[in-house]
């Protein structure tokens, strides 16, 4: 019995020991040791050239990604009008009531401060991690180069938005740079220059052609020909736009597509006109701009889009007739009663207008016929706000409604740089730095030929070029988010948008002639001050937080 | 069923082969050391019997009989008779019951008793569960509630956590939900002290596990753990408190078997009413009014929508009411055999819960099995083995209720939710009548089995000391996608097939219904998810009570160690041509199919120590901890240690209270202070690691990876501690006419986790781990005065309250200057969860205005809003910058405190009742108050409907509005967080109520059973508030949630 006792007693001890009592520290800590299966590690990620490009892969999804917008950038310009009231274009921009607390760019557009500096801290990891590596030169050279590109991408954005920004050129590590962390602002002209030569300095080193959505050189010149352009360095812009057309354009790169209207749809996603561009897979990563933006009702009545998209009478006003004049020509044949014939094709292309048809119906904005889609003159539902819906980069050969908002099914690119853009940025360029010369002539009127529009008159003044360039590329790029920053670097924002935007009223006359008159929208009532409108408010939080930073004037 | 129980414990038995290796090595010798155990037999022993019975002679079953110095003893059974082992002569053997005193009866010579026991007060002779062992309630010294299984299984709810609010004080709960399956309540033990998780600890039967679905029939008792005395043995496990549920077990006697059943019929407390077809567009012309546009709405269809001479073209539905079905039923059946020889007592349980939800598809039910052995293997030995089951099978329409909520507030009455003909309209494309009628569904099936084997074996050499081992394999005790969250409801198994969402429109033309489009997927979609969790759990642990004279000495030192495994797999496939939903039959085009999975694992290894003393029952103190390590954090930040210190003196035992003051039938005070743990935030935040992700980017037009960095490491993040003060005081007075249960509780938590992020500029561009840094007060006391008499033999009336006040106040956090340099804005010594807003001081008026419609010189500008009108809200100008005098503008400078945290910090249940010859009734009333909670349910908001409350709008003649002007979508200006939408969360309801008959002996003779028992009882029966449009419990801002239930039932309890 004492021996059992004693077992016993020797066996629990012996237990103590087993389950961890034991004397020493160490080997207690490393009982409890687990290696997560759910993450990796930075000894995983930079040693693996594929493991390093899934990094990269992440960066590339941060890019602005236009095809889901439900109140896309040209609703806070002149050209559209969300048919909803409740997003930031119409809480906030509509009337600029935003101030450094409230602007909530990160529910949706690309512009905001902390999202941009949190992409631009994943291009510096990068840049620094891979420097740092042993991966090969040759790997070095082309993905440092795709990084430094979508950095100066993100830069572009912040330098846009807000002017003159901090230049973060390391990933910042409050361990080892102390209160260095903490950057000032950089000027407009710093931040200009930071972007202009990256860009300048990597073009060479990424592919003239690439895996469609990554960048190549023509990318990158792009980006920075567009940037000299903002910063009115009108003879940079022209050179560089140049050095596009003269080494990749005409044909041997790019080339504008063969029909503007079908450009922007899924089957010609492999087209020489996109220069970058992100791409969708339908579902899975796809896109739902149809669901947002296009025709609110459709066959039947039913809701098959929340009509996010509605063009002003403004910018249609502002599409030419198809001889090539615009309608305040008394040549151009335009009757304000007749007001949809014989205008340019890309009229049919980009809007839908009463009587035009859609998806599986005719849309009828008109009044007075019980049409669903009737114009939203008492602001009560999401039917269009203008009479006039967008066509232009929608798709009407998927199924609409809840499949495609919920069900993201778009699958056509989103446009942040195309060839049509250089050549108006080239023509605009060389216009403002020499005047009209021949090279203006031939690169607008190439993407007037496009759309099977007359050359421009030869002789134009200057003043009378800038017009028509103007003119040209708020039609030729209606809806791709570009009118805002148009208006902010032509200095004409406190003009166009301090003003009441229209519609269209169209009611049945005696006889059933339709009576077309403009009116004044919900939602159009447009303000903006020209003493700080110019530029966003850097957010509050980013103030709070440093120091260093200073505010826009007027905020 | 029985099948997927049968399935799931064959699969237990798989799992518990393959044990880790160290694991079941340790298994195995533990069972080897304890079967050493069991062939030592015991010298000395006496064997004993008697009979219980009390003043009248009625015999007593169910007495606890143990011997003194020993926690493990025997009961009577329905004859009053026991019989047990004693060890020696000497033993003192107590006898306890419910409601009587207890007596103490040295042994002796004798060998049977005839033992007679005079009523008492009820509290004092109980046997309380704690941490690791039990106590009795005289000489406890830590603040610990208990509630009894049998007040809450009769209730009509479905979810245990709905059981517990508001019978015992420290046990702050919301529910915030009704829906079943999930309608769950939020508990807090005493309040919130904590920025990070503040769930109480759960541990059924001695092992961390999900408790909410176990059966409310089997629940022998739940133990609130509250104090540091109380949580100590929990180590970093019990800073936010510990409910400990004890299951039931056995009783000596004859088997008897026990069935238990209700149905009930539930609707919501509180639908809420909307704004008909006539009224609201009679509002939106109104808003039309306000902004100079056209009226929306036509005089012809104004007066169509009033007559409803035309519902297909000018509906007028009541969405929300036309959507739900009253009277679901809610039912449950249970059945219970126990019983017990000398050496073997058993108890088995089953249990089936079915409740319908507010429509057809929602659906919950669940079955319970619960099975027990006691074994005495040898006279010194015991051996429990026992089984827990359950499956929880959850059916819902395939779009979630918080959608389907979201599109009844926002589909208008005039829109077609049905036609005259039944089938579905829509509403900006969709469907409030398809998502739940139409949709598809969704399935969560839970299969849980929790096993555990104990073995405990007296050591003869030294008296009074035991040792046991407990060894628990868990089969899904936690739900890996919430792994900290007790209350996770487990769903091991989930598909769902998502419909299109048919609908439909009228053509007046044609006076047909073609179909319009569809909501949801163009075809149909399908997916299954598998969740699995193991927990393996073993416990050594060596027990200690002995005799001095008149001191008591007690010891316990517990080995712990803990292994959890939990993994998760999901595939799914879109495009379905066929209506069948299996995976396979999917399309099988490669972006059409997906599929995701992951696993995690934890490990913690523990000793916990407990040392009493108690010096002639009066003077009592006592020492617990833990020594504790978690695999959350690093090497060297792994283990902590978490003592805590007790003492209590029980003054009614001492002389001159005694005999001076007979009528005091207890008086203790005690005090308790101490460390625990928490750990609050997620696990490896000590490393520096990327995540992975599926369709990262699209490129070369395939969708990619993606991989990005995680916060910034924190090497040295470690655990939250929490310093417990508590003093109480317990009394009793006039043998339970009058007992007094008071104690005032104070804890400070620091390290408690935040991430820094305001130390890093904007521009830093990642998160950072979180850092010890941050600390919290929470103090506060609790109250419980009960009061129970005897009128006669056939009248009893008692009352039972109890109070619970708990504040907390933020002592450290990150702030940034903007809210750290104003002391309005200040989050710094206020309670978490303060609301912070504007103070709206009413309505702009035309005084107010210049004829060109600008603010008069002098009146604050407010730019929320371009334009401001008479009937826009006003708020108050209080400070500029930096937080000064008013700067005659309105910015977040003026930001000020506007209500309270939106948990309540009073919570008071009152419980009076009556039992009269056959009948009983028993009421809970139970209310919260010192809580406000943020409204901003506005009419128009993003195209939705209008409730009733907005027709109270202001207009020049109504210039006392609920509501401002009216427009057709709310201002910018009107919205802004503010007093303005602060309701008082304040409420009392009857929460709980039940009348019960008991049919006479003479009639149950007759009909040859035991006892029977008819009752009626409720659930949230009545309600009284502020808010009137919600339910006070109301957990959404916006009021689109699956409103809590009221439950009506009848049910039956027959003993056979």
């Amino acid at each position: 019995m004492n021996r059992i006792q004693i077992k016993i007693i020797g066996s629990f001890l012996i237990i103590i020991l087993l389950m961890g009592s034991s004397s020493c520290k160490k080997s207690l800590d490393e009982t409890l040791d687990i290696t997560p299966h759910d993450r990796l590690t930075d000894a995983s990620v930079w040693t693996d050239a594929g493991t390093a490009d899934v990094f990269l892969n992440d960066i590339y999804g941060q890019l602005p990604d236009g095809n889901n917008w439900y109140d896309p950038f040209d609703n806070w310009s002149d050209n559209s009008i969300c048919g909803f009231g409740w997003p930031l274009s119409r809480t906030d921009a509509q009337q600029v009531n935003y101030t450094p607390s409230t602007l909530a760019f990160w529910t949706g557009l690309p512009f905001d401060w902390g999202t941009n500096y949190n992409n631009i801290r994943k291009t510096n990891l990068f840049i620094a991690k891979v420097t740092a590596s042993t991966l090969t030169d040759e790997y070095k050279k082309k993905r440092l180069a795709e990084v430094k590109f979508l950095r100066a991408y993100f830069y572009h954005l912040l330098w846009m938005s807000y002017g003159g920004v901090p230049i973060i050129t390391e990933p910042l590590s409050v361990a080892t740079q102390g209160d260095s962390i903490f950057h000032a602002r950089n000027t407009f002209d710093e931040t200009f220059n930071f972007i202009q030569t990256d860009l300048a300095a990597i073009a060479s080193d990424l592919p003239v052609t690439g895996d469609p959505g990554r960048a190549t050189k023509g990318a990158a010149l792009a980006l920075k020909g567009w940037c000299e352009l903002f910063a009115h360095k009108y003879a940079d812009a022209a050179t560089t736009n140049k050095q596009i057309i003269d080494e990749l354009g005409n044909g041997q790169t790019y080339n504008l597509f063969s029909d503007y209207g079908t450009l922007f749809m899924p089957e010609n996603n492999a087209n020489n006109e996109g220069i970058f561009y992100r791409q969708y897979v339908p579902r899975v990563k796809g896109g739902r701009n149809e669901g947002y933006n296009a025709s609110t009702f459709t066959k039947g009545g039913a809701e098959t889009s929340w009509g996010g998209v509605n063009p002003t009478q403004e910018l249609v006003d502002d599409y030419e007739m198809d001889n090539g004049l615009p309608i305040s020509d008394p040549a151009s044949g335009y009757d304000p009663q007749k007001p949809y014939v014989h205008r340019e094709t890309r009229f049919y292309e980009s809007i839908v207008y009463d009587g035009s048809f859609w998806y599986n119906d005719t849309i009828y904005t008109r009044q007075g016929i019980g049409s669903a889609n009737e114009i939203d003159l008492s602001d009560h539902n999401d039917a269009t706000q203008t009479g006039y819906y967008i066509r232009k980069r929608c798709n009407d050969k998927i199924t609409l409604g809840s499949d495609n908002w919920d069900g993201a099914s778009g699958g056509q690119n989103y446009y942040y740089f195309r060839y049509a853009e250089v050549l108006l940025n080239y023509a605009e360029a060389q216009n403002e730095t020499v005047g009209p010369d021949l090279s203006v002539y031939d690169a607008i009127d190439k993407v007037r030929a496009r759309v099977q529009l007359p050359a421009l008159t030869p002789g134009l003044s200057q003043d009378a070029m800038r017009t028509a360039i103007r003119r040209e590329r708020r039609v030729e790029l209606a809806f791709e988010d570009k009118r805002w920053w148009d208006l902010i670097r032509w200095n004409i924002a406190h003009i166009n948008l301090n003003q009441q935007l229209h519609g269209i009223s169209i009611t049945v006359g005696s006889g059933g002639t339709l009576i077309y008159a403009p009116v004044t929208v919900p939602g159009g009532d447009r303000k903006f001050n020209a003493s700080k409108n110019y530029l966003f408010p850097i957010p509050q939080s980013a103030l709070d937080q440093n120091k260093k930073l200073t505010q826009n004037p007027g905020y | 069923m029985k099948k997927c129980i049968a399935a799931s414990y064959v699969c237990n038995v798989h799992s518990l082969k393959h044990l880790p290796g160290i694991g079941f090595k340790k298994f195995i010798f533990l069972l080897v050391i304890l079967f050493l155990g069991v062939i030592v037999s015991a010298q000395n022993k006496l064997h004993v019997t008697g009979v219980v019975t009390n003043d009248n002679g009625t015999p007593l079953a169910d007495c606890s009989v143990t011997v003194k110095g020993n926690a493990a003893g025997t009961k009577t059974d329905s004859k009053g008779m026991f019989s047990m082992d004693v060890p020696d002569s000497k033993s003192v053997l107590v006898i306890s019951y419910v409601g009587y005193q207890t007596l103490e009866i040295p042994v002796g010579k004798t060998t049977s008793f005839a033992i007679k026991l005079t009523s008492g007060n009820a509290s004092l002779a109980d046997v309380v569960v704690v941490g690791y062992g039990t106590q009795k309630r005289t000489s406890i010294t830590a603040a610990v509630a208990t509630i009894n299984g049998d007040e809450i299984a009769s209730q009509p709810v479905a979810d245990l956590s709905n059981s517990l609010g508001g019978r015992a004080t420290g046990i702050i709960f919301t529910q915030g939900s009704g829906e079943p399956g999930y309608d769950g309540s939020n508990i807090l033990i005493r309040g919130i002290s904590t920025t990070g998780n503040a769930q109480p600890l759960v541990i059924v039967d001695g092992i961390p596990r999900n408790f909410s679905q176990l059966d409310p029939n089997s629940i022998a008792s739940i133990s609130i753990l509250k104090d540091a005395a109380a949580v100590a043995p929990y180590g970093m496990g019990g800073a936010n408190g510990v409910i400990l549920i004890t299951t039931k077990k056995g009783k000596t006697g004859a088997p008897t078997l026990t069935y238990n059943a209700y149905v009930g019929w539930q609707n919501p407390t509180r639908l809420t009413k909307f704004v008909n077809a006539y009224q609201f567009a009679t509002l939106f012309n109104a808003a039309d009014d306000n902004e100079g546009a056209p009226h929306a709405y036509s005089d012809y269809a104004l007066q169509k929508y009033k007559d409803h001479s035309a519902p297909d073209l000018y509906p007028d539905h009541n969405v929300l009411k036309e959507l739900i079905t009253p009277n679901t039923i809610i039912t449950n059946h249970n059945l219970e055999f126990s019983g017990g020889a000398e050496r073997i007592k058993y108890y088995a349980g089953i249990g089936f819960l079915s409740q319908n939800g507010m429509w057809g598809p929602t659906k919950y039910k669940r079955y319970n099995l619960t099975a027990n052995i006691e074994a005495d293997a040898t006279k010194t030995t015991k051996v429990n083995v026992s089984l827990n089951g359950r499956v929880e099978d959850r059916r819902f329409p395939g779009v979630s209720s918080g959608s389907i909520f979201y599109q009844a507030f926002r589909t208008p009455p005039n829109a077609p939710l049905t036609f005259s003909n039944g089938l579905p309209g829509s509403y900006i494309g969709r469907s409030a009548y398809g998502n739940i009628f139409g949709s598809g569904y969704t399935q969560t099936v839970g299969y849980t089995l929790l096993n555990q084997i104990s073995i405990e074996q007296q050591l003869p050499f030294v008296k009074g000391l035991s040792v046991k081992a407990l060894v628990s394999y868990d089969f899904n005790p936690f739900n890996p996608t919430d792994p900290g969250n007790p209350f996770a409801p487990i769903t091991t198994f989930n598909r769902t097939w998502l419909t299109p969402i048919l609908y439909y429109n009228y053509d007046s033309a044609t006076n047909s219904y073609p179909q319009s489009g569809n909501d949801g997927p163009a075809k149909p979609q399908y997916s299954e998810s598998y969740y699995q969790s193991q927990a393996f759990t073993y416990q050594a642990y060596l027990n200690y009570h002995n005799n001095f004279g008149k001191s008591e000495v007690t010891g316990l030192i517990v080995l712990e160690a803990r292994n959890t495994k939990s993994s998760v797999f999901g595939a799914g496939r879109v495009n379905y041509s066929v209506n069948v939903p299996e995976l396979n039959n999917g399309s099988s085009n490669s972006t059409d199919i997906s599929n995701y999975g992951y696993s995690a694992e934890s490990k913690q290894k523990s000793a916990v120590y407990r040392v009493t003393y108690g010096y002639a029952g009066k003077y009592l103190v006592e020492a617990s901890g833990r020594y504790d390590g978690n695999y959350y954090f690093a090497p060297n930040h792994r283990f902590g240690f978490f003592p805590a210190f007790a003492a209590g003196w029980r003054l009614s035992e001492e002389g001159f209270i005694k005999n001076k003051f007979p009528w005091i039938t207890n008086l203790k005070i005690r005090g308790s202070y101490g460390e625990s743990g928490a750990l609050a935030g997620s696990p490896f935040q000590y490393l520096s690691s990327y995540t992975l992700y599926g369709n990262a980017s699209v490129l070369n037009g395939t969708t990619t990876q993606g991989l990005y960095e995680n916060s910034e490491a924190n090497t040295n993040i470690t655990w939250e501690r929490a310093k417990k003060t508590d003093v109480g005081i317990e009394s009793n007075f006039w043998n339970g006419l009058l007992t007094v249960e008071a104690d005032y509780f104070y804890e400070k938590r620091t390290d408690m986790l935040f991430p820094p992020t305001v130390t890093v500029p904007l521009e830093y561009g990642v998160a950072l781990a979180q850092v010890n840094s941050g600390a919290m007060s929470n103090r506060g006391f609790e109250l419980s005065v009960g009061s129970t008499r005897h009128f006669s033999k056939d009248l009893t009336v008692s009352l039972k309250t109890n109070f619970t006040f708990a504040r907390n106040k933020l002592l450290q956090v990150f702030e940034t200057d903007a809210t750290f340099k104003n002391p309005n804005r200040r989050k710094t010594g206020r309670p978490l969860g303060t609301q912070f807003g504007y103070k709206a001081i009413g309505y702009f008026t035309q005084d107010d205005f210049n004829p060109d419609g600008t603010l008069k010189a002098g009146i604050p500008t407010q730019a929320f809003s371009t334009t401001l009108h008479p009937g826009d809200i006003k708020y108050a100008d209080v400070s500029s910058p930096g937080g000064g005098k008013p700067d005659g503008m309105i910015t977040p400078d003026d930001i000020v405190p506007i209500g309270h945290p939106a948990t309540p910090e009073i919570i008071y249940g009152i419980i009076p009742s009556v039992a009269y010859k056959g009948f009983d009734l028993s009421l809970l009333f139970q209310g919260a108050s010192s809580r406000d909670f943020y409204m901003s349910v506005f009419a128009f908001d993003n195209s939705s409907s209008a409730i009733i409350d907005a027709l109270d709008y202001w207009t020049p003649t109504h210039p006392n509005a609920v509501y401002p002007r009216i427009t057709t979508q709310p201002t910018p200006n009107n919205t802004q967080t503010s007093s303005w939408w602060i309701r008082n969360g304040a409420y009392f309801r009857l929460k709980t109520g039940e009348l019960g008959y008991t049919l006479p002996i003479t009639v149950i003779r007759s009909i040859k059973i035991q006892s029977a028992r008819f009752y009626l009882s409720g659930q949230n029966l009545l309600t009284w508030s502020k808010i009137k449009n919600f339910d006070p419990e109301i957990s959404s801002s916006t009021g689109q949630y699956y409103p809590q239930q009221k439950v009506i039932s009848i049910g039956l309890n027959v003993t056979f």
